[in-house]
């Protein structure tokens, strides 16, 4: 087997969210040599060449892929995560198996909707970046009229998960990823 | 060490396998579930994770947070009972139930005002699906049944009494108690919606330890409402599953040792374990038979049940005869009426009660002979007595 093993290494309630749990699994096998697999087969998924990094929702479940690790936010509860690992794991337990036929893919496969990047912004419409809904930013992030770090909100603690995820799209979609960003935290340096 | 013929209560000797799990669950984890952090604690939610999972591949349940783990099977029955009927509503049980089920729903009758209708079975508890099918009615809200009888091992037709509760909107709770671990089960197939099971039975895991299956879009009420490790938060007991229901510590030691009990199951094949208790069962049936004096209750045909014999000798009082099975041969058995009225009010011995053999993987051949030795003895000297 590919991937033996994933092994939760911690947990904690979501920030924005505190009903739901974020969490940090170690997989035992090193994943990016299926991203490239993983990207020609999902849908909806965005794969960061550079990072690497392979970011999709389960459901509105937040899913972040590394070589060595797995991030979630907004599982249930420590079961539901599980059975996500789970899934994962399966997964990608099939596509390496698979992998002989299937074309790798190393491009953004698809480029994420308004609609999916409008889901991960703080949806609160508080105008601060200059836009009148935080659909419109979305709208024009996508185009690359804005840049993500004109959503203050989003770079509060309230919604590091989110971040990071937008972060990895914004990665991916091959724009600057945000001026004046700790590129690890995603917090502002200053 | 005697003859243990009393799986039936309780499963003795478990699998190596459970000793050690519980063992080096206390000693190496220990750790609460849900609750923490640290690496401890997570992984303890693993052993608990894993063993859902393994309960699931046992029973055919895809979604294992639908399994939500119990004190037993009694505890399972209540959940499934008093937090799903209401008043007004009608329930049609077997005449073999035990009293986990009959209880219950006693209580439910008396407080809730719901109303009940008890399926007759055969003589040698037998069920005819018809003869509960007859007795759904509009405001039927739940048909419930042991999969198994305790009293005289009976299998009950699950499957065809799922099928036509299926069909007619009614909810299908089955009493796995004598079942789950020695026969196979698939809940889908089977129609069920509800399934109690007990972990200290045929699933080889300690006392203390069971679960209920909720299948998807059923709801229950909790009757237990406290901390489940997340969410601390809310100020109500979380909605999903199976937080839903599973309010205080788990007992998360006995879960370790039930998840290398259903491993033990999984790696043996339930097929094979049906299979051993088949020929065990059928070659005590078969030495009964050449024994004089000896009554045997139940269908006597190890197709039609599982590992439990119950039987009287003419002129001995049951619980003379498990008395002096253990004294004087040091086979443990039990007498009585094992916590099932109603099932010897079907049989006819709800005055003398019966002496029930309970047979495990564990038991062999020789075993059975030894008893079967023992017993012809009883009988014959109590026929000389005459
Ligand atoms: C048919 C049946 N139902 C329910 C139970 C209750 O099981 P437990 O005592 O583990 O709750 C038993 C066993 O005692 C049983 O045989
Ligand atoms: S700043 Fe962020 S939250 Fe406020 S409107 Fe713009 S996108 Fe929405």
């Amino acid at each position: 087997m590919f991937l033996e093993d994933i092994t939760l290494t911690f947990i904690a309630p979501c920030i924005a969210d505190p009903e739901k749990i974020r969490l940090i699994a170690e997989v035992s096998t090193d994943i990016s040599g299926v991203m490239p697999y993983l990207n020609a087969v999902m849908k909806n998924a965005t794969y960061n060449r550079k990072g690497p990094s392979f970011t999709f929702m389960k459901e509105f479940r937040l899913v972040n892929l590394y070589p060595g690790k797995i991030t979630m936010a907004k599982a249930l509860n420590t079961t539901d995560a599980w059975q996500v690992l789970n899934w994962i794991k399966d997964m990608i337990n099939d596509v390496y198996e698979k992998r002989d036929s299937i074309v790798p893919n190393y491009e953004l496969r698809s480029k994420p909707t308004a609609l999916q990047i409008y889901g991960w912004l703080p949806r609160k419409n508080c105008k601060e970046c200059g836009e009148v809904t935080c659909l419109s930013f979305a709208v024009k992030l996508l185009l690359g009229e804005k840049s993500l770090g004109g959503c203050r909100l989003l770079f509060t603690p309230e919604y590091a998960e989110q971040r990071k995820t937008m972060l990895e799209i914004v990665a991916a979609l091959g724009y600057e990823t945000v001026e004046g960003l700790d590129s690890k935290t995603g917090y502002r340096t200053q | 060490m005697g003859i243990y013929l009393d799986n039936a209560a309780t499963s003795y000797p478990k699998p190596e396998a459970v000793y050690r799990a519980v063992d080096r669950f206390m000693r190496e984890i220990g750790a609460s579930s849900g609750r923490g952090a640290y690496r401890q604690a997570l992984l303890a939610d693993k052993v608990v994770f894993s063993a859902r999972e393994a309960l699931g591949k046992l029973f055919g349940i895809r979604d294992a947070s639908r399994i939500v783990f119990t004190s037993n099977a009694t505890e399972s029955l209540n959940l499934a009972v008093k937090g799903l009927l209401k008043a007004g509503d009608h329930v049609v049980a077997s005449s073999m139930e035990h009293n986990a089920v009959w209880r219950p729903l006693k209580r439910l009758e008396a407080e809730r005002g719901i109303e009940i209708t008890v399926a007759p079975c055969a003589k040698d508890g037998s069920l005819r699906p018809e003869d509960v099918i007859k007795a759904i009615r509009p405001n039927t809200r739940l048909v419930v049944m042991t999969h198994a009888s305790n009293v005289t091992g009976t299998l009950l037709p699950v499957g065809e009494v799922g099928a036509a509760a299926r069909d007619r909107g009614v909810l299908f709770l089955v009493d796995a108690a004598q079942t789950a671990g020695t026969c196979p089960i698939d809940a889908g197939t089977l129609g069920i919606d509800l399934l109690a099971f007990t972990g200290h039975k045929g699933l080889f895991g300690p006392t203390g330890t069971g679960g209920l299956y909720i299948r998807e879009g059923v709801d229950l009420l909790p009757f237990k409402e406290g901390g489940t490790g997340g969410e601390s938060i809310l100020e109500h007991q979380p909605d999903h599953l199976p937080d839903r229901f599973e309010a205080g510590t788990l007992n998360i030691s006995g879960i370790a040792g039930l998840l290398a009990g259903v491993d033990f199951i999984l790696t043996e094949g339930i097929d094979r374990i049906r299979g051993k208790e088949k020929e065990l069962t059928g070659h005590f049936l078969r030495a009964l038979e050449i024994i004089p004096g000896i009554e045997v209750y139940g269908p006597k045909d190890p197709e039609k049940q599982v590992g439990v014999v119950s039987l009287n000798i003419s002129g001995v009082m049951a619980q003379d005869v498990a008395y002096v099975l253990d004294e004087v041969y040091g086979v443990m058995v039990r007498s009585g009426l094992h916590c099932a009225p109603m099932a010897h009010r079907t049989i006819g011995t709800i005055d003398r009660g019966t002496v029930r053999f309970g047979i495990g993987y564990f038991n062999t051949i020789e075993e059975i002979d030894t008893m079967v030795q023992a017993l012809a003895e009883i009988a014959g000297k109590t026929l000389t007595w005459k």
